[in-house]
């Protein structure tokens, strides 16, 4: 028999919001945790309205964004404004090990669900709450998505070209950061509980989270008082580094050079053996002045080449190259075939569709997706009857009343 | 928190984070170097930039937290010494290439059968096997293989990286997530298991979920100068105020729809838009610019109109605005603007290490998060070489004065 998943006794109440949130508890899902998302009447999570969209037919059940962040969840509508569902919240707190949040640091509190109200319901409970810049100080109240957390945090400053205003980084960047983090505090809480039984509070900060991908410059800029600005593809290791045009529409080809042989091993794969000796190229400070120049004689080279043969050839031949994959290649790449890194999965609505699976592998107790997303309210019932024990007449009260949106 | 768990960390510079995040939440991690030191050491930048072994900010970044030790584990006694180490050890990390550890018999195979309780997490670019999992990599590498490279960029020239490198940071932050989820599962089942990391995985999240829109038959996203394009419709995310830029969403949709109308509503109390733009249904806005019923030359004059706002006040006049008001604004902050943040002065999240070495004193990010049990601390700067040697190999492993003076005369630590 297969071993049970890792957190197949974890039960976790999500009360998720967005990206950075949800993320964490995706994660958990993965692995066994028996996750319930619950959704506030009148306010639609906003990755729902948000693409890719299946067959391209915008609406709030066809997002494969909310469908990546929150397939394996079971999902519940309530008016939060309505005290019976404030009662059903309550036992679900009751029955969860863990109260996860990514609301603003007000909303929780103005619900009555903040953690100190909560473990008096039980005193053992775990809860994370998880916003932009954390639950106190002058900017606590500051809410929105990950590109605002990613614009205070420096990040924008950091892509760009020299002659232009910052491109930053794409969409919501800390919301791709901060997950991770708060995946990792939450399993030091779980196994924390695990072993003393006693619960906590976690006050996550996404930005604060984010800042850890910023440490070098961080401290560079205290240490050293060194400046940063946008710099294209300079790297202070690697030339010629850099992205170099292949054959079609929008198509490119990465390569970075490290070691004196990967720079060779280019230039015979160019078929260029002279350009090894020609002393405008000679060492790595020599390849970067005349960066510009050996930009151009690898683009003429790479731009009638397919990317993928080219990738190949310079693979082969020992050099760190790959295309710079658009989305149809993600879902072609042999590697991520291989990784089963894209799962299928069966949606009551859109039929087949996919998700991305774990983004690690554990060899004894591998993850599983093992439902879509929820659609809104899809699992009202379920969660009230068979997780909650409510009987039928109690339940159709909670319908009668709105309750459930 | 996770007191008294043993980390072994056998990670090259690009698995340091991973060691750092445990040791934080109280792990007791032991960074294990080459005699002479981790070749990490010798990258820059350099404090004062004059290199040295205990000089690089680079090391600095990632080994707080950490004991530090040199060992020699290509020599057969190297290896015998980590095997012993690998006894009393809960999480291993390392993150060699493929293959790397198991000829040096100490892939997991060969570690299981010391310790079979033991979490072995190796970290590599492409995961430990499949048709790639032998490509030479590097950061722009790995970007451009996990679908976010190609999102970076203007849309008029190659696409472009963060400059400071943030494939394996990804990566790292997955693994401690991994390795504890393993551990809790450990707890249950006494047993280890073998966490295998993929730096292309790990990254392609970045790409917010671009990489399925193949797989669910989607419109194609693209990469555009401080912003992004949704199939045809152009989204600024960076604008210029009158001295730099602010990030600001200017959306469309039921719930993106609502903080554009209430912006909207205050740009035409400020007399700063016309009737017919105030007047606009937001919600349902996107999608009469996909079925042409709103033309995109109207969309590019709302944008005039916002852009002209913004220009007109500094950054932060724009986030004192959005503060006050709930907007989706705020600004492009350098590395000094992060420093002087008030928020992140307030929350005492800043934390100074001493590196005595250097006669520096270093300002950390501080906690990841903020534990209401075990507050996480910075108890240890990043080793000097070889710091702990004596401490782990007599102290904790029990070697006699002897046998470890051996092991230095030969080399081997």
């Amino acid at each position: 028999m297969a071993p049970s998943l890792p957190l197949r006794d974890v039960k976790v109440l999500d009360f998720m919001w967005v990206l950075a949130g949800p993320g964490i508890t995706r994660m958990l899902a993965d692995y066994g945790a028996t996750v319930i998302r619950v959704e506030s009447t009148g306010r639609t999570d906003p990755t729902r309205t948000v693409g890719p969209f299946q067959n391209n037919r915008p609406g709030t059940e066809s997002s494969a964004l909310w469908g990546n962040n929150n397939a394996g969840k079971f999902g519940i509508t309530l008016d939060l404004s309505k005290p019976e569902a404030r009662n059903v919240v309550l036992d679900l707190v009751r029955w969860a090990d863990l109260v996860c949040e990514a609301f603003s640091p007000k909303a929780m509190r103005a619900w009555g669900f903040d953690y100190e109200s909560l473990r008096k319901v039980k005193p053992d409970i775990i809860m994370l709450s998880t916003c932009l810049m954390g639950q106190t100080g002058p900017l606590a109240r500051f809410a929105g998505f990950g590109n605002l957390a990613a614009a205070l945090c420096g990040f924008y400053n950091l892509v760009g070209w020299p002659d232009r205003p910052p491109s930053g980084p794409f969409s919501a960047y800390t919301d791709y950061i901060a997950p991770r983090f708060g995946a990792t505090a939450v399993m030091a809480a779980l196994i924390h509980h695990k072993r003393t039984g006693e619960g906590q509070y976690i006050d996550q900060a996404q930005a604060e989270s984010a800042l850890h991908f910023l440490t070098l410059p961080l401290l560079d800029s205290v240490a050293n008082g060194r400046k940063y600005s946008p710099v294209a593809n300079y790297d202070p290791y690697h030339a010629p580094h850099g992205v170099y045009p292949a054959a079609g529409d929008d198509r490119w080809i990465a390569i970075a050079c490290r070691t004196e042989e990967q720079w060779q091993a280019l230039c015979r794969a160019m078929k260029r053996d002279g350009l090894a000796t020609d002393s405008r190229f000679k060492s790595l400070g020599d390849r970067q002045a005349n960066q510009d120049q050996l930009d151009r004689i690898i683009s003429e080279w790479t731009g009638r080449l397919d990317g993928h043969q080219a990738e190949s050839l310079l693979q082969s031949s020992g050099v760190p190259a790959h295309v710079v994959q658009n989305s149809s290649d993600m879902s072609d790449d042999p590697q991520l075939k291989h990784r089963e890194h894209f799962v299928q999965v069966a949606h009551p609505t859109l039929g087949e569709t996919f998700v991305e699976g774990s983004r690690f592998k554990l060899s004894r107790t591998a993850a599983q997706v093992e439902r879509p997303a929820p659609m809104i309210g899809e699992h009202g019932q379920y969660v009230l009857e068979k997780i909650l024990g409510y009987d039928e007449e109690r339940i159709s009260q909670l319908v009668v009343d709105g309750v459930l949106g | 928190m996770l007191s008294p768990c043993r980390v072994l960390d056998l990670t090259t510079e690009r698995g340091f984070l991973c060691g750092q995040l445990l040791g934080d939440l109280g792990a007791d991690v032991i960074k294990v170097e080459p005699p002479g030191g981790s070749i990490a050491r010798s990258l820059e930048p350099f404090f004062g930039d004059q290199p040295g072994p205990d000089r690089s900010i680079y090391w600095w970044s990632y080994n707080r937290n950490k004991r530090g030790i040199t060992l020699d584990i290509q020599s057969e006694h190297g290896r015998e010494i980590l095997h012993r180490l690998v006894r009393d050890t809960d999480i291993l990390i390392e993150s060699e290439n493929p293959g790397a550890m198991t000829a040096r018999h100490l892939g997991y195979d060969d570690l299981r059968r010391i310790n079979p309780a033991l979490v072995y997490v190796s970290i590599t670019p492409f995961g430990q096997d499949g048709p790639k999992a032998g490509y030479a990599d590097s950061d722009l590498i790995i970007m451009a293989a996990g679908g976010v490279l190609i999102l970076y960029g203007d849309e008029d020239r190659a696409p472009i990286r963060m400059s400071i490198p943030q494939a394996y940071l990804h990566a790292c932050v997955d693994a401690g997530a991994a390795a504890l989820i393993a551990y809790y599962e450990r707890l249950n089942s006494q047993l280890g298991q073998h966490v295998d990391v993929a730096a292309q995985e790990s990254v392609a999240l970045a790409a917010q979920s671009v990489p399925l829109t193949g797989l669910v038959h989607g419109d194609d996203t693209r990469r555009m100068a401080g912003g992004v394009k949704m199939g045809p419709i152009r989204v600024p995310l960076v604008w210029e105020a009158r001295d730099g830029q602010v990030s600001c969403v200017f959306l469309f949709g039921t719930a993106l729809g609502q903080f554009t109308r209430k912006f909207v509503d205050y740009l035409y109390r400020e007399g700063a838009c016309d009737k017919a733009m105030h007047e606009t249904d937001w919600i349902g806005y996107g999608g009469k610019l996909l079925s042409g019923e709103e033309p995109m030359e109207a969309y590019e004059h709302v944008k005039g109109v916002v852009a002209a706002f913004f220009k007109s006040k500094t950054k932060m006049e724009l986030f004192e605005i959005a503060r006050e008001h709930n907007f989706l604004i705020a600004p492009v902050a350098t590395i000094d603007d992060v420093l002087r943040n008030p928020q992140f002065i307030a929350r005492d999240y800043w934390q100074e290490i001493k590196q005595p070495e250097a006669a520096v004193t270093l300002r950390y990010p501080g906690p990841f998060a903020r534990f209401s049990t075990k507050p996480i601390e910075y108890r240890r700067r990043p080793p000097a070489v070889g710091e702990h040697n004596h401490e782990v190999f007599v102290g904790d492993l029990g070697l006699s004065e002897s046998e470890f003076r051996e092991l230095a005369r030969k080399g081997i630590i």
